[in-house]
């Protein structure tokens, strides 16, 4: 299996595998939709970073007893509406609601004094709801242009018909990251934002070698075509180079996670590197398996 | 000759650079998340003229210059109305504070009274009662409002309003009762301290559409006696100096020619004059601004987020080594060696960028840098399947290679064209760490291009001469490559 699989040779009839993977999508499609809209009428929490809420964040490095912690949170000072300890370090997040820069720096001294460390070694961010909200807007525009972008260069190289594949494959991947976050409750930071940017560029690039791929296929069959033969000949063929993209991409990225999640480090490179991994993976599933149903569709018209 | 040349070059001038770079000990100038400090986004209202926050930003810069004790602060206009003050290395919040501090505006207020003449603010009156009169108690003046009952100051200064002010400056608490601003610090175009005999002066000069204004404001003033003689100066809702109008001045006259001069005296040596004299000059912003973010990056956190970034890249790199080894062999090694290549061209130019044009690495721009591994690692992949995909229907090697190598090309073009749009656009449009990234990136595609055109091209087809051996290509046989 694994010497076919290398060789490219795999026979797996993808027009079969088309129509299972169809109903696979749709069933995605169908979460996507439910967690969307349960986000948006507030069943589901959409857990946002503070960088768009507005507030403060204090990340302290310290010995610290549970005692300490409840002491802190119901600490009158600020609103501290939450906290995060990690398990490999002493480090401890606290996040709080926004209030005036007086009570934030009455803050900060009480952590010092409590936690009996120099208040230049706490880590301190206050940001305005209006920071996030701007990084989002930018990334929503640049994700409008790109788009456009994409649609034109597909459509150039390739046909019209593949663009509009890549773009579902792209949404695919936007709201597979997206669900997944709000489904176990990680923290949305404009990191994530930049990554699911990240992630589109990864989704497409694979689907562009993908379709190079088909129509080198295209030429060589005795086809003008896209036929079923061709169909099966490029995706048989490209499995290995997907799977070994995807690999040699996700390496490096799991060495954040990992190493990061190891030394107790929780910050920007984590919060990046763990969208970026499961867009990878996503990225790869959709360049075959979302692409192929309507690869499918297009030969069965 | 000239093949050998092109899969040369770019490892040559990779190690080349490298070598420059290394003996002239130059690093990446780190970002103020890698190494620590204080980095504050200042929003203006929306729709502020473009000039006034340009402005804004030259006299900040002047102002953390004559602060000194900053290395390198960055400050620049970000977006359409906010002001990024990055001042790395500064881990002292309060001090780093102060010096962006008085972002506020400068004010000229007529004083209307004060607690001088009162001994207790003038908003609020005392109320003895009359069956105690040593039980005295103070109440707001029927009219007055938005004040603290207890010590009668303003709780909300708004400048175009009547205002009572505490000031602590003359080194005892006096309470200012000040009318609207008549004048801010937009009309003034220059203040120096000087001493011209037996005192300190501040010598001060308002702009030519504002000495009118100044004029009139004076006559209004000279009519007056005692404390609503005086002019407050103030900053930022603190009373900074509240001189009074000499007795010589005119009153049908005024003070004349925009220029005026304070009296400080001469108890401190002239550094009270100073201070007074660069306040005016700098201390208020034509615009004021709101802080809508602060981030302060500790410097351990900071070496933290670098050492792990580094340490994941180079694991990262051996594993993916390790991997392209096993799986292509020789032309693993091809691959490795060019990865390795494009490491140390990447290192050198960041390098060379941080130095002469003051590009600075980020958190963001390393994780650009560790996704680009990847892409890069990709470009070598996409070769050597087409190679395997050659030889598979019976080409012989030498043919395979330079076919393969040449098809690589356009796939990874078009691919790479795909990416570099994307970064361009993300460059473009975006603020703050997505820049870093984007940057990253872009500079990552277009090395890769450079790579795959110069020596993956020529490498592969260079190596496939050495053996029609696929063991030596890949983890099978020839035999079972071909017959299938």
């Amino acid at each position: 299996m694994i010497k076919k699989l290398f060789l490219g040779s795999t026979e797996i009839n993808f027009l079969n595998v088309g129509k299972v993977f169809y109903r696979v999508f749709i069933v995605e499609v169908a979460i996507f939709i439910a967690v969307l809209t349960m986000s948006l009428i507030g069943v589901l929490n959409v857990n946002l970073s503070v960088d768009f809420t507005g507030g403060t964040t204090y990340q302290i490095e310290a010995e610290y007893t549970d005692i300490d912690i409840e002491q802190v949170m119901s600490s009158n000072i600020l609103d501290v509406s939450r906290y995060q300890t990690f398990e490999n370090s002493n480090s401890i997040i606290f996040r709080a609601t926004e209030n005036t820069q007086d009570k934030e720096t009455e803050f900060l001294y009480y952590l010092s004094n409590k936690f009996d460390i120099a208040d230049e070694n706490i880590d301190f961010q206050r940001v305005g709801p209006t920071f996030g909200d701007e990084i989002t807007a930018k990334g929503l525009q640049a994700l409008v242009i790109f788009l456009t972008l994409v649609v034109l260069l597909i459509s150039y190289r390739y046909e019209f018909k593949y663009s509009l594949i890549a773009l579902v494959a792209l949404t695919h991947d936007l709201f597979l990251v997206f669900s997944l976050y709000v489904l176990l409750g990680l923290e949305i930071t404009p990191s994530t934002v930049i990554a699911l940017l990240t992630i589109l560029g990864y989704s497409l690039y694979d689907t562009v070698i993908l379709f190079d791929k088909l129509n080198d296929s295209i030429k060589t069959s005795k086809f003008s075509y896209l036929s079923i033969d061709s169909l099966n000949k490029t995706f048989n063929e490209v499995l290995m180079r997907s799977l070994n993209t995807s690999i040699t991409s996700a390496i490096p990225i799991a060495s954040i996670l990992f190493l990061g999640n190891y030394l107790g480090l929780s910050g920007t490179l984590s919060d990046f590197a763990l969208p970026l991994f499961i867009g990878i993976l996503s990225g790869t599933y959709s360049s075959i398996f979302v692409t192929v149903p309507f690869l499918a569709k297009i030969i069965n018209k | 000759m000239k093949k050998y040349f092109k899969i040369l070059f770019l490892p040559i001038l990779s190690i080349g650079l490298f070598s420059i770079v290394y003996t002239q000990n130059i690093s990446p100038k780190l970002g103020l998340d890698l190494q620590g400090g204080i980095s504050v986004i200042l929003t203006a209202e929306e729709g502020t003229d473009q000039e006034l926050i340009e402005q804004a930003v030259e006299i900040m810069r002047t102002r953390i210059e004559a602060f000194g004790d900053v290395q390198e602060p960055e400050i620049a206009i970000s977006g359409e109305n906010s002001v990024l003050v990055q001042l790395p290395g500064v881990t002292d919040q309060e001090k780093a504070i102060e010096a962006l501090g008085t972002t506020g505006l400068l004010t000229f207020r007529p004083v209307l009274d004060s607690s001088l003449t009162t001994g207790y603010s003038p908003a609020l009156s005392l109320v003895v009662n009359p069956d105690d009169p040593e039980d005295v108690t103070t109440v707001v003046k029927p009219g007055v409002t938005g004040v603290d009952d207890v010590i009668g100051i303003s709780l909300d200064d708004n400048p175009e309003f009547e205002s009572y002010i505490l000031s602590v400056n003359s080194g005892y608490p006096v309470v200012y009762q000040l009318g609207p601003a008549e004048l801010t610090g937009n009309d003034i175009s220059d203040a120096i301290a000087v001493f011209p005999e037996n005192e300190w002066i501040v010598s001060l000069e308002f702009k030519d559409s504002s000495a009118e204004k100044f004029t009139e404001l004076t006559k209004k003033l000279a009519n007056e006696n005692g404390e609503k003689r005086k002019l407050a100066i103030v900053l930022d809702g603190e009373v900074v100096s509240a001189p009074g109008i000499a007795f010589d001045v005119d009153p049908s006259v005024g003070i004349t020619g925009g220029t005026a001069a304070i009296s400080m005296g001469n108890a401190d040596g002239g550094e009270a004059a100073n201070n007074l004299a660069i306040i005016l000059r700098y201390g208020a912003l034509p615009v004021s601004f709101e802080r809508s973010s602060i981030e302060k990056v500790s410097a351990t956190l900071g070496e933290d987020t670098l050492n792990l970034g580094l340490q994941a890249g180079l694991i990262g790199l051996i594993i993916v080594s390790v991997y392209l080894i096993l799986y292509y062999r020789i032309l693993g090694l091809i691959a490795i060696a060019g990865l390795s290549s494009f490491g140390l061209l990447f290192y050198s130019v960041i390098s060379l960028l941080g130095e002469y044009q003051g590009f600075t690495l980020t958190l963001s721009g390393i994780a650009g840098i560790i996704v680009s591994i990847g892409l890069a690692a990709d470009s070598y992949i996409v070769t050597f399947e087409k190679f395997k995909d050659e030889i598979k229907i019976g080409r012989s090697f030498n043919f395979a290679a330079d076919k393969a190598a040449s098809d690589a090309w356009k796939t990874i073009l078009t691919a790479d064209f795909v990416s570099l749009s994307a970064a361009t656009l993300l460059y473009v449009l975006a603020i703050g760490p997505i820049r870093g990234f984007a940057l990253a990136l872009g500079v990552a595609t277009i090395f890769d291009l450079m790579f795959t055109r110069l020596y993956t091209r020529n490498s592969v087809p260079a190596v496939s001469g050495i053996s029609s051996n696929s063991r030596l290509f890949f983890p099978i046989k020839t035999k079972d490559l071909v017959n299938d």
